[in-house]
């Protein structure tokens, strides 16, 4: 999880992710930090993330990326 | 059936009665044969096409269903039995088969499309190959007339179908139930492009007479119609003249048909989505928004995001994220180090959306280098990023304030009136000819007959109290002003419910006085124009 909020802060900086329940929904990550964001995770966790889990609620917040992190690591 | 003539009032009216008098379990079918009899009034040849593509889509997600199905059922059945490798070998197969079903489908459906709406534009390209090679041309004989919606409609099933795919929604088991959700009438000309999930949810549950749905929906659909026919309908005959005769105008000229143009196209399409959004809610069912006061965005990309927000939902959805996401895209950005690196997974995804996004507009060079100038414009942005944030840095500009947010307001407008036009003049020459004019024979006007010069004056809604041009002109600036007032009350409240607080006898005498309007312009006006986006 510590490393899930090491990439967001990177990404962006200017949020508080521990109270942030509305990322994408409420327009504070746009298409192209999601992309970055992808990008980080996919490296960081190795895990090969499909356009299937691209859905808001999995993006919404740190709670919900990291049980959609942990869910493709029980797929894979 | 013209959505803004007096038999669709009358459709409505029977629908209204039919469906809230139909027990809650079987309104849909009330919905599925509004939706036929809506079609079918509009051109019987078509609806083959709407039921080839829900025809289709239903065998292929109930096949993709029953793989997934059969898998989950194997494994719990041999729960413990397996290895590993029996497991991804099951799993590889089933995948496999999923994968054709899905292939075969969208090459299907979009082949179909892709016929309609790109045959003529590739004969045409074939010939001038074969032109320039010396070869013989064909004669492009064949006509055909393109079946009302199908962009939209293809784009929606085809979505639906990708979604049952990753497994994110659950095949419908009821081919009617798939018939009204492709062919859904308030949605089918021109959007919006909905999920399965959440249309279904709102199409297949039943629903009570609610007099606040009925009156607030009564109101946006009126709403609607005063966009479509006081603002759009009026300024269509002064943007098609300019449009048509641009090298004949001055400058300025153009440069008003151009904003004209910006303006009509907004009250027409949104104009549409609140009659539609309206009429929904008096049946009870909520339709997604497709506009969020897309004018007052910052950016193009902003624009986009609040413009037709259905289409680029669908876009980002099934293209954009594909191919930013693959494998070999994502690689380019992991061993980049700089910011430029970093952006192109999300640049090389953006120019295929972009272009896409041209082509779905229209099948002409035109569109195409529309999309592309769009597309270029946000992957510039992207690009600079860094560059901008040094200069307001280095410039002290404050974001916040709000002489930055008016300026970056302002120029979003122009740039998006400025891509906008090209594609609408005629050809790509005739829309750079257009912008070409604008500032190459610019000279100030000295009165309003010389603005707007019109070769064919349209008919006075006010003949009588003043002259053709200025009684026209006034009633679209109360239009505008109308409209932007709306969209300034939006930014905080949704209108109407703003307006509640308003004293009822207000209420009713501005939704009386918006009605006559309306009425008394579609009455004298003579004009009955189509909607701009069913042309795509």
């Amino acid at each position: 999880m510590e490393q899930l909020l090491e990439i967001l802060e990177e990404i962006n900086p200017d949020v508080d992710y521990a109270t942030e329940k509305n990322l994408i929904d409420g327009k504070v990550l746009d298409s192209f930090s999601i992309v970055n964001l992808i990008m980080e995770i996919s490296d960081t966790f190795d895990i090969e993330i499909s356009p299937k889990w691209m859905k808001n609620e999995n993006f919404n917040s740190v709670e919900a990326m990291w049980k959609m992190i942990q869910t493709i690591q029980e797929e894979e | 059936m013209s959505i803004t003539s007096f038999s669709f009032l009358l459709f409505l009216a029977v629908l209204l009665a039919v469906y809230y008098l139909t027990p809650k379990k079987w309104q849909w079918v009330v919905l599925l044969c509004a939706s036929a009899a809506f079609y079918l009034l509009s051109g019987v040849e078509g609806f083959v096409f709407v039921l080839l593509t829900a025809a289709t889509s239903y065998g292929a997600v109930r096949w993709m269903q029953a793989l997934a199905d059969r898998q989950k059922a194997y494994f719990a059945a041999n729960r413990g039995e397996l290895t590993r490798e029996e497991k991804s070998a099951f799993k590889a197969a089933t995948k496999k088969k999923r994968r054709t079903i899905l292939i075969v489908t969208l090459v299907l459906n979009f082949g179909v499309l892709c016929f309609f709406k790109y045959f003529h534009f590739l004969f045409a390209q074939v010939n001038g190959l074969l032109g320039l090679l010396g070869l013989p041309q064909g004669e492009d004989t064949l006509r055909f007339l393109v079946p009302l919606g199908i962009s939209f409609y293809t784009f929606q099933t085809m979505g639906y179908v990708v979604d049952v795919y990753w497994g994110n929604c659950r095949a419908e088991g009821n081919f009617l139930k798939t018939l009204l959700f492709v062919s859904f009438f308030p949605q089918i000309t021109q959007g919006p492009i909905s999920d399965f999930e959440q249309l279904s949810a709102e199409l297949f549950t039943g629903h009570s007479f609610c007099y606040e749905n009925y009156s607030l929906g009564g109101q946006r659909m009126l709403w609607g119609f005063f966009k479509k026919i006081v603002i759009a309908d009026l300024l269509a005959p002064y943007v098609g003249d300019i449009f048509q005769n641009y090298a004949a105008y001055s400058g300025a000229t153009v440069m008003v048909g151009g904003l004209m143009y910006s303006v009509q196209i907004y009250a027409d399409f949104s104009g549409y989505m609140d009659i539609m959004c309206g009429l929904c809610q008096m049946l009870g069912i909520r339709l997604r928004e497709n506009f969020d006061r897309p004018y007052f965005s910052k950016s193009i990309a902003e624009y986009w995001r609040r413009w037709h927000i259905s289409l680029g939902d669908w876009f980002k959805k099934y293209i954009y994220y594909p191919i930013a996401m693959a494998k070999w895209n994502l690689r380019i950005g992991q061993k980049a180090r700089t910011h430029f690196g970093k952006t192109l997974p999300a640049s090389i995804a953006l120019v295929a959306v972009w272009l896409t996004t041209g082509l779905w507009h229209g099948a002409s060079w035109a569109y195409i280098a529309w999309g592309g100038v769009n597309g270029l414009f946000i992957i510039l942005s992207l690009w600079l990023e860094p560059v901008y944030q040094r200069c307001k840095h280095a410039l002290h500009i404050r974001e916040a304030s709000f002489w930055w947010r008016a300026f970056q307001t302002v120029r979003t407008f122009l740039l998006v009136t400025f891509i906008k036009v090209l594609p609408e003049v005629g050809t790509l020459r005739d829309g750079l000819g257009f912008w070409k004019r604008a500032f190459t024979a610019f000279t100030l006007p000295s009165s309003l007959q010389e603005l707007l010069p019109m070769q064919n004056n349209p008919t006075s809604v006010l003949s009588g109290f003043c002259s053709d041009l200025t009684g026209n002109l006034l009633i679209i600036a109360f239009g505008v002003c109308l409209m932007f007032a709306a969209s300034l009350i939006q930014r905080k409240t949704p209108c109407r419910q703003a307006m509640q607080k308003w004293p009822r006898l207000l209420r009713w005498a501005f939704f009386v006085a918006l009605a006559v309007l309306t009425v008394w312009v579609k009455a004298y006006s003579g004009l009955s124009g189509g909607f701009m986006y069913a042309q795509f």
